[in-house]
Parts: C-alpha cells; sequence; structure tokens
C-alpha cells in the first residue's frame, strides 16, 4: 500500500507511516453517491424564434433588397391552417392543411402540417444549397386565445424540414426554415 | 546371476532429489503443497488501488463540474412546458418565465400578466421592459467590445394564450431582445444549428 518514507528511521518513533487510502476511498464513494444521487440531467431545450420589430429612425432611404419568398404559416382557423407563400406583399400560392391534431403522450404534434410544410419547401424553397448560409423564412401568425402549446406544436412542425450545410470541410444538419412569430 | 544381481542391489540404492523437508507432516496434501512452497502462482493479489483512486478522482471532478446546488432553473414547478422534437441546446441568456399570473426575469418580479388578460389586447409590459433594458446595459457594459446578442428565453406553461406569449415576446423585441427562443422539453431526435 501507499507509504510516505521520509527517510530516517534511526530515533525512537518510525517516521514511515502509511497513508490510509481505505477510508479515503470510502469517502471518495460516498461523496459519488452523493453527487450521483443529486445530479440534475438536463432534459430541457429551446426552440427558436425572432421578433421583427422597427429599427432606429433613419435619415437615409433603405436600400432596395431583392424581397425573397417567405412561407406565411396561418393557424388562425379552427379546422384548417394556411400556408401562404409571399414575395413581398404579393401572395404566390396558398395551400389549405386539414388541422388535424395528433396527440403523442400529452403533447399536440401536427405530423400533416410538418410533413406538408417538407414538400412545399421542397418545391419552393430558395436556400436549398448546401453551401447556402441563409436559411429560408417562415412567420407564424396565431390569434390571441390559442393556447401555447399549439403554438410549439406548430413551430415545432416548421422546424422539421431539415437540409445539409457544409462549412470549412464539415456537413451539419441545419433547419430548413428560421421562423418568426409575428406578433400582429 | 547372483553374484550380478548382489552388485546390481549394492548400486540400486535409492537416490532421491534433495528437496525441502520442513511442513511435509502436514496431512492435508493441498494446503502441505502450499506451505512447503510448491505450487503454482500465489493466490494472493494486490488490489490495484491506485488507478481505482485516479479513476475515483475523475468521476468526483466531472460530478462536481456539472453540480447544481439550487436546481437547475428558477421556474416555478407548477408550470409545465411543452415538448417538442427539433429543439436547440439550451444558452447562457436571461430566463423571463411567466408563471400564473406573473413575470419573472431570472427569479426576479417583472410584472404581472393581469392587465393583458382584462384588456384583452396586445400590451406592453413596462417593468418587464426596464427590468430587461438594465441588463441589456449591464451586458454592455462588462462586454464593451463584443456585440450586443440580444437573445432571451421565455419559459411559458403550455396553457398560457398567445395574448400573452405575445405580449411578453414584443416587450422583450423593444427592450433589445428580438431573438426570442421558448424553452421546451425534449422529446428525442433534435435538430440543431
Amino acid at each position: 500500500m501507499a507509504g510516505i518514507d521520509v527517510g530516517g528511521g534511526h530515533g525512537k518513533k518510525n517516521v514511515n507511516h502509511e497513508i490510509p487510502l481505505i477510508p479515503f476511498i470510502d469517502f471518495l464513494l460516498c461523496l459519488v453517491m452523493f453527487l450521483l444521487v443529486t445530479a440534475v440531467w438536463s432534459t430541457m431545450a429551446r426552440i427558436n424564434a425572432d421578433a421583427r420589430v422597427p429599427g432606429p429612425p433613419s435619415s437615409e432611404p433603405p436600400e432596395n433588397q431583392p424581397k425573397e419568398k417567405q412561407l406565411h404559416v396561418e393557424m388562425r382557423g379552427e379546422r384548417k391552417f394556411q400556408l401562404i407563400w409571399k414575395e413581398g406583399n404579393t401572395v404566390v400560392n396558398t395551400i389549405d392543411v386539414e388541422r388535424k391534431p395528433v396527440m403523442s403522450g400529452n403533447d399536440v404534434r401536427y405530423p400533416d402540417l410538418a410533413k406538408k410544410i417538407t414538400e412545399e419547401w421542397k418545391a419552393n424553397g430558395s436556400h436549398r444549397a448546401a453551401s447556402d448560409k441563409k436559411l429560408d423564412q417562415a412567420v407564424l401568425h396565431t390569434d390571441n386565445s390559442t393556447q401555447f402549446a399549439d403554438v410549439i406544436a406548430v413551430i415545432d412542425a416548421i422546424y422539421t424540414p431539415q437540409r445539409e450545410y457544409t462549412a470549412g470541410g464539415s456537413v451539419a444538419l441545419i433547419p430548413a426554415f428560421n421562423v418568426t412569430f409575428s406578433v400582429n | 546371476m547372483s553374484a550380478s544381481g548382489k552388485a546390481l542391489s549394492r548400486f540400486h540404492q535409492p537416490i532421491s532429489v534433495p528437496g525441502r523437508r520442513l511442513l511435509h507432516q502436514i496431512p492435508l496434501k493441498f494446503v502441505q503443497k502450499k506451505v512447503a512452497g510448491g505450487g503454482g502462482r500465489a493466490l494472493n493479489t494486490e488490489i490495484p488501488l491506485i488507478p481505482f483512486i485516479d479513476f475515483l478522482l475523475c468521476i468526483v471532478l466531472f460530478l462536481l463540474m456539472s453540480f447544481s446546488a439550487s436546481g437547475e432553473l428558477s421556474i416555478d414547478k407548477n408550470v409545465k412546458l411543452p415538448n417538442a422534437e427539433n429543439v436547440l441546446d439550451l444558452v447562457e441568456a436571461p430566463l423571463i418565465a411567466i408563471t400564473g399570473s406573473q413575470i419573472l426575469v431570472d427569479g426576479v418580479a417583472a410584472g404581472s400578466t393581469r392587465a393583458i388578460e382584462e384588456a384583452n389586447r396586445l400590451q406592453r409590459i413596462d417593468e418587464l421592459g426596464a427590468l430587461l433594458k438594465n441588463k441589456r446595459e449591464l451586458w454592455k457594459q462588462l462586454h464593451p467590445s463584443t456585440p450586443f446578442p440580444g437573445v432571451a428565453i421565455l419559459a411559458v406553461d403550455q396553457k398560457v394564450p398567445a395574448l400573452v406569449v405575445k405580449s411578453v415576446f414584443q416587450t422583450a423585441a423593444f427592450a433589445g431582445y428580438p431573438n426570442i427562443s421558448f424553452m421546451v422539453g425534449r422529446t428525442g431526435g433534435g435538430g440543431g444549428e
């Protein structure tokens, strides 16, 4: 076992000592048990949503930026969702999706909506190339009485389509859309 | 034959190999074999304590680093967060929690949702806005050379109406936090940026 040899040993008392390893191991084991029992294993995560707010007033005229297609997801209707592709204020296409909630435990899911959004992105998405850093934009519109769980279920459905993104030789899977939560 | 036999017997004396003589009287064969020094490998082995202690120390250090004495987050246990699949990992940011009718920012009271529910229309929450602006200014003072990320995390009960969420969302955005993340439970899979 481990010991401490300090040399000498010619005197009356022996100066070599054994380190008491067994109580030390016992103590460590107790510490491990305590920390394991009190450990908090996180299951929390986040789902992203941007806000569009007016910026500070500026005297310079706004730059003429090309208007990109955006997917507006309307969840105001009780029976259906509406997927509206818009370029600026111009409506390009409107698709109705039946509102079929599926309960997964206590959570609401909209698999049909997720499937349709994936199909729509594959057909009309502007940023599908693996080297494209930008994401397509989705804007979510809700009415004021919608429960937060429903809002999250729809945002989750919008984040379902994913694409590859190549940067610096490494490939990562990223969501196809960036979601903006419309406050209006 | 006899002569040769005699001669043979004279030479035929038993020659025994010299060996250990002590402890040969023990009647049990296996004990005798052990104590007399015969047999194969010794059965006693030392437990390798040093690597064992090193391993334990590594576990202790890891657990101490991930230990949180005050619980994970300052959210009321009555708040039931919704779950989602396509989620990102949490980041360090101000946590705005809506618990019942109270709004908390990092555990500090920052207004109430009653006024919004009673008015039934979108409203800015002044107390929350002021608190978030203070936090933003403090962050800018502490990190003068870094652009402000404007990220806040919103922890909301799954039954809260969207009107309240929108009001808090708008207030946070006007206070300089346009990048809001909703805190959710992780149900599996998971995308990520």
